[in-house]
């Protein structure tokens, strides 16, 4: 026998060292392969942020539990307003003459503005003509109930060809929002397949009143579907508002020629805004910023589309400096207390080398875990949470939080000077720690992800979770649903 | 086994020769869009359809950067164990070594400019080290013929 050994080994030298190297990989390449379905709920691993994790949590008796599919509008009341939406997949024709292979919400892309006022039940009859993969609507900022909330294998199934499916909810905030499919989010919103949504203020805005919904169509971009310039009529001395929303996955710079205000972020309005000389606003993917300005004046929204309110007052060059949302407008007293949070958590994006299904990559990370080992948050209705996100991948991701808006506490330690900051999408740039916080009021199971969407799709995605909810839906292959 | 290392260092080599072809060849296709009146910012860039001549080149350095040539990297490794290629397992590892700088400073390039002057540095290491091991691999083979143990 030892002469055997000592005859080979060589052999058995290389045999073990390549089974050093390949046993651990083959290992991790099977352990990362996904099952032809499965349920969020057994994602990953809980992560409590310091807070208890029972089911039943501190503020009161929670024994019961609550399916998603239950979290849903008063069912007593009647809408106040009614849309109707209808997704088709084919050769879509843009405003501006352009023609690009995608999806349209009644025949057209950006689909149809929905409008409502403050305080609306709005009720959204959605039917899939022919969208092979099958769709979803989420409410990007509007925090609905969870079971309206649209995202495939989460809180419904995808709406398959034929069928249908309704969602109801009230808008209790007036501003600028968008809808869009969170079903193959990462192809279908990019070919199409989202809209604006606004909601009014009770009392009537006499300011003309502009959307710029900004989105790139196969290379191309465009404002509400039209290239270029967008010309408004509108008369010297008009004040209008300006909706930008950017439906990319990237961040979109806006600045203009005279000065201007910024009036609300992501459907909250910003307390007593100033006016913005020298500044541009850098829109991340997701976000809205609704901006101020008297006519006439150019809104440069990215270098090739502006929009134009009355006579064209030529080129406006591009400012070299962001403005600061951290120290603009006016501090306010919040309606909660992010200095005493129940629950903290990390959100620390990182990228490193793994396999996820199967797939050999550099993958995106969670406090170092790759998809789908990534933290569930886990809270109970009324706790205040504070989230750390940090990014150390090399790349900018703009967050979003599905179903809540949160409070920007402070940037690499910079506590924020300046009006309340609410967002339901931010940017966190490389290298960055940006601390946000929130009151859990909206019971569920919520979508916490990169909104460039192709990152979401490679796994950039965590879940909140109320203590006491369960979910009926499933995900992967098999269920038909992949709201990445 | 003795080939198959030369044969995987040769891949590797041409491999990187590739990628710094695409990469110039995305660039260049890049400046030539803008030229004609393309506007690149971080949403165009993210966007999944931007298309002009040498966009597929950022596509195919990316892929063939972060997943084939790490794991054309540790194939050579596994194969240096049985090719009894003088220094074979060295070079392998310096081959890998150079690999894994290469993909981080790829990636830490999109935040720190400067970065990229390494990983572009470091593509020659790695090529001279896949183009060395083929090499050795080569000699190894017309010096000492492969004998089959008993």
């Amino acid at each position: 026998m030892t002469e055997y050994v000592r005859a080979h080994l060589r052999q058995i030298v290389a045999i073990a060292a390549t089974l050093v190297i390949v046993v651990p990989l083959a290992w991790m390449w099977q352990a990362s392969r996904m099952p032809g379905s499965y349920s969020v709920m057994d994602m990953g691993y809980v992560d409590a942020g310091g807070g208890p994790v029972s089911g039943t949590g501190h503020h009161g008796d929670h024994a019961g539990t609550i399916s998603v599919s239950d979290l849903v509008a008063d069912t007593d009341r009647a809408a106040d307003v009614v849309v109707e939406l209808t997704a088709t997949q084919g050769t879509v024709t843009l405003a501006s003459g352009r023609e690009v292979e995608g999806f349209t919400f009644n025949g057209t892309s950006p689909g149809p503005l929905i409008e409502a006022t403050e305080g609306d039940l709005l009720e959204v009859r959605v039917h899939n003509e022919d969208v092979e993969d099958g769709i979803s609507v989420h409410w990007h900022g509007v925090d609905v109930p969870n079971a309206e909330d649209g995202v495939a294998g989460v809180t419904q199934d995808a709406i398959g060809v034929g069928e249908d499916h309704v969602y109801r909810f009230v808008v209790d905030d007036p501003g600028s929002y968008w809808y869009h499919s969170h079903q193959m989010s990462h192809e279908q919103v990019i070919r199409g397949l989202f809209g604006p949504l606004v909601v009014k203020p009770a009392e009537p805005d006499s300011r003309v009143d502009v959307l710029a919904v900004t989105h790139t169509y196969n290379g191309t971009r465009t404002l509400n579907g039209e290239e270029g310039d967008v010309l408004v009529d509108a008369s010297p001395g008009q004040v209008a508002r300006v909706r930008v929303v950017n439906t990319d996955n990237g961040a979109v710079r806006v600045w203009s020629n005279a000065p201007y205000d910024v009036l609300a972020v992501d459907g909250r309005d910003v307390n007593e805004p100033s006016e913005v000389v020298g500044r541009r606003v850098a829109v991340p993917a997701g976000g809205r910023y609704d901006l101020e300005v008297e006519v006439p004046a150019r809104i440069q929204i990215g270098g090739s589309t502006a929009i134009v309110l009355g006579e064209d007052p030529g080129p406006a060059d591009e400012p070299g400096v962001d403005l600061d949302m951290l120290s603009y407008g006016q501090p306010a007293t919040l309606p909660f207390d992010p200095t005493k949070p129940d629950r903290i958590f990390d959100y620390s994006m990182g990228r490193r080398p793994g396999f996820v299904d199967g797939k050999p990559g550099m993958w995106w990370s969670i406090n170092g875990h790759l998809w789908p080992d990534v933290p569930m948050y886990l809270v109970d209705e009324g706790d205040v949470v504070l989230f750390r996100i940090e990014n150390h991948s090399g790349e900018v991701h703009p967050m979003h939080l599905h179903g809540h808006h949160a409070v920007v506490i402070s940037r690499d330690g910079e506590p924020a000077t300046g009006s309340p900051w609410w967002v339901d999408s931010v940017d966190v740039e490389n290298d960055e720690t940006v601390e946000i916080a929130f009151v859990a009021d909206n019971p569920g199971i919520w979508m916490d992800h990169c909104h460039n969407l192709k990152h979401a799709a490679q796994g950039l995605v965590a879940h909140l979770m109320y203590s006491g909810v369960t979910d009926p839906y499933r995900l992967g292959g098999d269920s038909g649903n992949e709201p990445e | 086994m003795r080939s198959a290392y030369r044969i995987l260092a040769i891949i590797i080599a041409i491999e990187v020769v590739i990628q710094a072809m695409m990469i110039v060849f995305a660039v260049a296709g890049l400046g030539h869009w803008v030229d004609g009146g393309g506007t690149l910012d971080k949403a165009a860039f993210e966007s999944e359809d931007l298309s002009f001549t040498g966009v597929a080149g950022f596509m195919v350095h990316g892929i063939n950067g972060m997943m084939i040539i790490p794991l054309l990297g540790l194939a050579l490794l596994v194969v240096s164990f049985f090719a009894k290629v003088p220094g074979g397992v060295k070079l392998a590892a310096i081959v890998l070594g150079s690999i894994v700088v290469q993909v981080f400073a790829g990636i830490l390039g999109h935040d720190a400019p400067y970065i990229g002057m390494i990983h572009g540095l470091n593509a020659f290491v790695l090529f001279s080290a896949a183009v060395y091991a083929a090499r050795t691999a080569r000699t190894a083979g017309v010096e000492t013929p492969t004998t089959v143990a008993a």
